[in-house]
């Protein structure tokens, strides 16, 4: 259930306009903000891109997970955004990132949510999960596969 | 099985460790190895090696992007790399270990 309450059909853009890193960025935290979450976009922008400048978090395998807790979200909030053509990212096998999770937990974030998002990373890796994601054709498509890692957690 | 025991961390601790953690673990069975990963990341200590891990791995490999106490491994065969490179390369990291298990 957890990840299925951080992730919202709101918080989904499946045809980002950026065409670059930076960009990107703050097109994701703005769709949060859009959303109402978000107490103050340009310092929550500001933790997104500090954690960004210790490492990049283009993982490959065509993804980004940029990623921040922070005292400017109000709660525990996934956007997902998703860009065919691809975006320059910094990616770590150097290739474009098309699908982006922009991961913003409250700084007194719980267990619980950290655990759901331990386990969308874990599948994160696995080529079908990224599959049905970038095949997805709308956003209740893109929830339902997300919701499937819940499950999968659940029989694990 | 031989197997190999992997530590992982990172800064905020709520993705790279993970990833790193699944990569490493997924590749290793995949070549046939026993494969035990902990994680130290935001919700703490996960899958924590025990005494018994250690006296039965082949080898560790740490995959980390903070300082960590190494201490319990003294002895062991010993990779340090980032999480960076664990999800980029994970087979060459423990093709690495056994090499070095090997005495090679």
């Amino acid at each position: 259930m957890e990840i299925a309450k951080m992730i919202k059909k709101a918080y989904m853009n499946l045809e980002l306009k950026s065409d670059s890193k930076a960009q990107v960025l703050e097109e994701l935290v703005k769709i949060l903000d859009n959303a109402g979450i978000v107490t103050d976009f340009e310092k929550l922008l500001n933790d997104v891109r500090i954690r960004e400048s210790l490492s990049t978090t283009g993982i490959g395998f065509k993804i980004a997970i940029p990623h921040a807790k922070s005292k400017y979200i109000k709660e525990p909030a996934i956007a997902f955004g998703r860009s065919n053509e691809g975006i320059e990212y910094d990616s770590m096998d150097g290739e474009n990132a098309h699908l982006f999770f922009l991961i913003c937990m409250p700084e007194d974030a719980g267990n619980l949510h950290l655990k759901a998002l331990t386990a969308l990373s874990r599948q994160l890796i696995h080529e079908e999960f990224r599959l049905a994601l970038e095949k997805a054709e709308n956003e209740q498509e893109v929830l339902n596969i997300i919701k499937a890692i819940d499950q999968e957690e659940i029989r694990a | 099985m031989p197997k190999i025991i992997c530590v992982t961390a990172c800064p905020t601790g709520i993705a790279h460790t993970y990833i790193a953690a699944e990569m490493l673990s997924h590749t290793g069975k995949k070549m046939g190895y026993v494969m035990k990963v902990e994680t130290n990341g935001a919700i703490g200590v996960e899958n924590k090696l025990s005494e018994t891990d250690i006296k039965e791995a082949i080898g560790v490999i740490i995959a980390s992007d903070v300082a960590l106490d190494l201490k319990r491994f003294e002895g062991l065969n010993m990779i340090e790399i980032t999480t960076q490179e664990a999800i980029k390369t994970p087979e060459k990291w423990i093709k690495e270990i056994i090499k070095m298990s090997q005495g090679l």
